[in-house]
């Protein structure tokens, strides 16, 4: 190879590599086809892991048989996706965390659904307020959320009887008396911890704990952090104390590390917990596997005692440079119809039915659809329990918060997350770690609205 | 860098047609690296030296930031730390690779039938999916309930919160990768199994003691894979990303628990700079900067190996 | 969530490899110091074993037992592989592993000993600063040159086809060429020049001297590449999309993604996938690693 060659071959490669480099492609042809759509249609980050998610695909196919639906399974994958944009080829669809949406938007890699509502008569007004919130950048509309995922408040009663106590003596709005009752409830012995007295769930459920205080950890329209408010701190405090208090962290975390709360041998059975927020899929577990506990579920509350939850959940965007936009406006419609999440359920029901096990109702973020499932589809089970449980957590699923969508969102999440992990190992007070926290988030934040 | 076996070239020579030949030849044998070099690789890494003074999202075309990166990138606490973690561990892992390694290479040097059982036993964990590793480590490093803690309760010591204490999670991690030193063994075991029987036989007759001729003679003799595995280790493990990522990182269901600063490897940092944060720009700086940096630790390396080494061909 | 292309995290191959000393100092050693030799050895050993033993046993064990305390595979549920195997196309997935895998670890072989050849042999101007950049070309973290190699394939028409998982490596790697230089540099020189003085070219004297003097060496570098490309998530993830096309690795995301974290956590399927994804690996070694010893036994030791 002469040395001129090589040059040549050097710079023809890097030009391959560089021009690559910029901008989304075109995606100029928008696949033809009418307003049902037509054509190929690819999506990627979803899976079809069970009857919920057959049911619809299925449903979608059978109204659109013109449409070739290829379906890239597995969770969502940065690299997988970003490589997929980079090269100007991305996927039509994209099923991803609500959360990182604001991200995408900003950058514009996701297209707004605006055309697409319009066009194929989507009715917005169905969905869940909180759910929106998150695909909603600076008043648009981004992406369609699937399911709604809250948290409520976990007891199990036994242990409450156990300490004398009963369920409403845990009353999450008396900061104050807190550590009194988690005291009582918690079993540290012999400098081992065999029992958890309360759970506060941090860093994971931080800004719930700081909403009940009255603050919010990001402004509205998500630009601008606001970690140092005292009432943050007062809400790190307040957690980190009843971590403390069991031993510390050290302890805590590897003796939740042991937990499953997926099987018969879950820390409710086995009274390895009193009391904990959590989100509302451990109830199908505990009624498949402890239909027998003497399990309480209330409303996670605010400090004035009113219910009080946060949301979040996956959404399906639409990509800029998608080939097929019609279809996978088509697409994105039916999957979060109220119909075809009735008929998931009702599948779900049947599949439960067949197996012998209860069936607590599937939570979307498509109130219509919540609404038929549970008035026409859920039978309470019987027992007393249980069927409370879903009433509260009904009610819980209509008054959610969610994390505003933001261009920096992850950057945001490890600012504070790591400002509560510094707290809990014992290297920062709290006012200190959020204040740090606070500098690294605004400087992400403002990076990424300029 | 080439310097572990450099035929004598004679300075003063004329290139005669011989050599000019002999050469032609040499980048025949080559070309096909050098090929691939300018395609799938120098393309690569120039792209990425350029787009280290943008700022890329990946999404929209880079823009350039001139020397805005760098100066972040000195400046940036978190890289500092993580850049200090990852040395940390690299001091700990290599050695200690090496030490154990060698220990378990002259204990298998001395198997007889059952080498080929062996070798796979200590090779199982490299095989061993990380996924597995990840969740098996989260279980044996548990403070409570580990087998490791349980194992140090035995004899009388409270074990450390491996996963959560700052000064600890780093031995734990460390603990974790040398599970998975078994290429290193083969590799020892290779070099062991060649030393020739009869420097061994010229020792004893010496009187050497087994210390003298491990000092002698084994030592010597393995030097050019002591070397080797020195510079393929310190490489990787600045580089640590998969099993730390699995552990601390990866697991979403813990979502949002991005870990402790304890755990924050520098291409973890990188990883997620540029993946999740959409800072390609910023990125591909952090990586000129390991670059760099593992450039001068193999140099140096090289040179300070250069007195220890013993080369079999050197005479010739 | 792999990231590293590169086998240096594990791969660490044998430069020199010799016949088994066979253990005859032994007789002569004090019995406490060969019970002490077996101790540590078995010992050594049982905890090496931990990891796949319980990786095992777990994928035997039903839902609830997953994460029980013991080694033991108790209550008994052999089905989760009945249920991994027809939850996916896991046979489609293996013969593609193998296929991949095959031609990665032969393509890299081949390249990289005729280029090691070409470092170990000749005297050219300008060879140490290339064995520095073939050196180089490791240190480069994978994260940022993946998105312009992935252009790169992209541009040829390659992506979603298995191609840009093997092709790479017909231009050798870095980290084989740096072994295979020094094992080509451990055969003594003499032994060339005598024939090329009898005439014998160069690519004669690599193909019928020099590489097969090396077979044990190029069977490491097999079994290393061909561990590499088995266990590689990140390519499959980022360059295939037609399921039929998924190497196991790949396969198991999807496993993963539906059965553990996606789903309901069932960790037992997630774990007899992993099973069926690395036996076939252990057999290649265990069967491969023989050969090292027969290689070294035909080829003999030279001068």
């Amino acid at each position: 190879m002469s040395r001129n060659l090589r040059v040549t071959a050097l710079a023809g490669v890097l030009t391959l590599a560089i021009s690559g480099c910029g901008g989304v492609g075109g995606g100029g042809d928008s696949g033809g086809g009418d307003a049902k759509g037509s054509g190929a249609l690819s999506t990627m980050g979803f899976g079809l892991s069970d009857e919920i998610a057959k049911t619809r695909v299925d449903a979608f196919k059978k109204d659109h048989p013109d449409v070739q639906l290829n379906i890239t399974e597995g969770a969502f994958d940065e690299q997988q996706f970003l490589s997929a944009v980079a090269s100007g080829n991305p996927p039509d669809l994209v099923y991803m965390d609500r959360k990182l949406i604001g991200t995408y938007a900003k950058r514009g890699s996701i297209q707004p659904l605006t055309d697409c509502v319009k066009k194929q008569h989507i009715d917005l007004g169905q969905y869940r307020q909180a759910a929106k919130d998150q695909v909603t950048l600076d008043g648009t509309v981004y992406g369609i959320p699937e399911f709604s995922q809250v948290r409520v408040l976990y007891l199990n009663e036994a242990l409450l009887k156990q300490a004398g106590l009963t369920a409403d003596d845990v009353n999450l709005a008396d900061w104050a008396n807190l550590p009194a009752v988690n005291a009582k409830l918690a079993k540290v012995s012999g400098g081992r911890l065999s029992r958890i007295g309360i759970d506060p769930k941090i860093p994971e459920f931080l800004p719930m704990w700081a909403k009940a205080n009255g603050a919010e950890m990001i402004s509205a329209d998500g630009a601008k952090a606001n970690l140092t408010d005292p009432k943050v701190v007062e809400a790190l405090t307040t957690g980190v104390k009843l971590i403390q208090d069991q031993g510390g962290w050290g302890k805590f975390k590897s003796f939740r590390d042991t937990f499953d709360f997926f099987g018969a041998e879950n820390p409710l059975a086995k009274n390895q917990i009193a009391a904990w927020p959590m989100e509302e899929w451990f109830l199908n577990q505990a009624a498949k596997n402890s239909p027998k506990a003497e399990l309480v579920v209330k409303p996670f509350v605010d400090r004035q005692g009113k219910p009080l939850t946060m949301s979040n959940g996956q959404a399906w965007v639409t990509t800029k440079g998608a080939k097929n936009p019609e279809a996978a406006c088509a697409f994105v419609k039916q999957m979060t119809a109220t119909d075809t999440w009735f008929a998931a359920a009702k599948a779900r029901a049947e599949a439960r039915k067949a197996a012998n096990l209860p069936f607590t109702g599937v939570w979307t973020g498509n109130t219509a659809a919540d609404k038929k499932i549970f008035d026409e589809l859920y039978q309470p089970t019987g027992n007393k329990r249980f069927d409370d449980a879903v009433a509260t957590i009904r009610e819980a699923q209509d008054i959610a918060f969610a994390m505003p969508a933001s261009p920096a969102g992850a950057e945001f999440d490890k600012a504070w997350t790591e400002a509560v992990n510094r707290v809990l190992s014992g290297q920062a007070q709290p006012a200190e770690a959020l204040a740090r926290a606070q500098q690294e988030a605004t400087a992400a934040l403002d990076k990424a609205a300029g | 860098m080439a310097t572990t076996v450099t035929p004598p070239v004679p300075g003063r020579r004329r290139r005669t047609p011989l050599a000019r030949r002999e050469a032609r030849w040499a980048y025949l044998f080559l070309a096909p690296w050098i090929v691939g070099f300018l395609v799938f690789t120098a393309g690569p890494m120039i792209a990425s030296l350029w787009l280290s003074f943008t700022e890329y999202d990946v999404i929209n075309a880079p823009r350039f930031t001139g020397l805005d990166n760098y100066r972040q990138l000195v400046s940036d606490p978190q890289v500092a730390r993580s850049l200090g973690n990852t040395v940390y561990y690299t001091a700990l892992h290599v050695p200690l690779v090496m030490l154990i390694s060698l220990g378990l290479a002259l204990l298998l040097k001395r198997v007889g039938r059952w080498q080929g059982f062996f070798r796979t036993v200590f090779y199982l964990p490299v095989m061993t999916p990380a996924v597995a590793v990840g969740i098996l480590f989260l279980l044996l490093l548990n403070t409570q309930d580990g087998l490791i803690n349980r194992g140090l309760a035995l004899i009388g010591i409270d074990g450390p919160s491996w996963t959560t204490d700052p000064g600890w999670v780093m031995p734990g991690i460390v603990l974790m990768s040398l599970w998975s030193l078994g290429s290193t063994v083969i590799i020892y075991l290779a070099a062991l199994q060649n030393v020739p029987r009869d420097l061994y036989e010229a020792a004893d007759l010496d009187g050497a003691g087994p210390w003298a001729r491990f000092r002698h003679v084994t030592l010597p003799m393995i030097s050019g894979s002591l070397f080797f595995t020195l510079i393929v280790n310190t490489i990787a493990s600045l580089q640590m990303f998969t099993e730390v990522y699995t552990m601390y990182f990866g697991n979403r269901q813990t979502q949002g628990s991005f870990s402790s600063d304890a755990a924050s490897f520098y291409v973890i940092h990188l990883f997620q700079q540029a993946f999740q944060f959409l800072h390609m720009g910023f990125a591909s700086a952090m990586a000129w900067l390991l670059f760099l940096i593992i450039l001068i630790i193999t140099a140096v390396q090289v040179k300070l190996s250069n007195r220890f080494v013993y080369y079999e061909g050197e005479d010739r | 969530m792999t990231t590293t292309s590169q086998p240096v995290g594990t791969g660490v191959a044998s430069p020199l490899v010799a016949p088994v000393v066979a253990a005859r100092e032994d007789g002569r050693r004090p019995r406490w110091q060969r019970i002490l030799f077996v101790v540590a050895l078995v010992g050594a050993a049982v905890i090496f074993m931990v990891p796949f033993v319980w990786l095992v046993s777990a994928s035997l064990r039903p839902r609830e037992y997953v994460f029980a305390p013991g080694f033991l595979p108790t209550p008994f549920a052999p089905d989760n592989y009945a249920q991994a195997w027809q939850a996916m196309p896991l046979l489609t997935w293996l013969f593609n592993s193998v296929v991949v895998g095959v031609a990665a670890a032969a393509a890299t072989t081949l390249s990289s000993a005729w280029v090691a050849f070409g470092f170990a042999y000749f005297r050219f101007p300008g060879r140490n600063l290339l064995f520095g950049l073939v050196l180089a070309t490791m240190m480069l973290p994978f994260a940022v040159t993946m998105i312009p190699t992935y252009l790169i394939w992209n541009r040829l028409g390659l992506v979603d086809t298995q191609v840009p998982l093997w092709a790479g490596n017909l231009f050798g790697s870095a980290f084989y060429i740096f072994l295979l230089r020094q094992f080509f540099l451990s055969l003594p020189r003499e032994y060339f020049e005598a024939a090329r003085v009898d005439g014998a070219s160069y690519p004669q004297l690599f193909w019928k001297m020099a590489f097969p003097l090396i077979r044990p060496a190029l069977l490491v570098a097999f079994v290393f590449e061909f561990k590499a490309s088995w266990t590689d998530l990140i390519k499959p993830l980022i360059y295939l999309r037609n399921e039929q096309l998924y190497t196991l690795p790949r396969g198991l995301k999807v496993i993963l993604d539906r059965f553990g974290y996606g789903g309901e956590q069932q960790w037992e399927i997630v774990l007899a996938g992993s099973v069926i994804a690395t036996v076939p690996m252990i057999i290649l070694f265990f069967l491969a690693q023989r050969h090292f010893v027969e290689g070294i036994a035909t080829t003999g030791r030279k001068g």
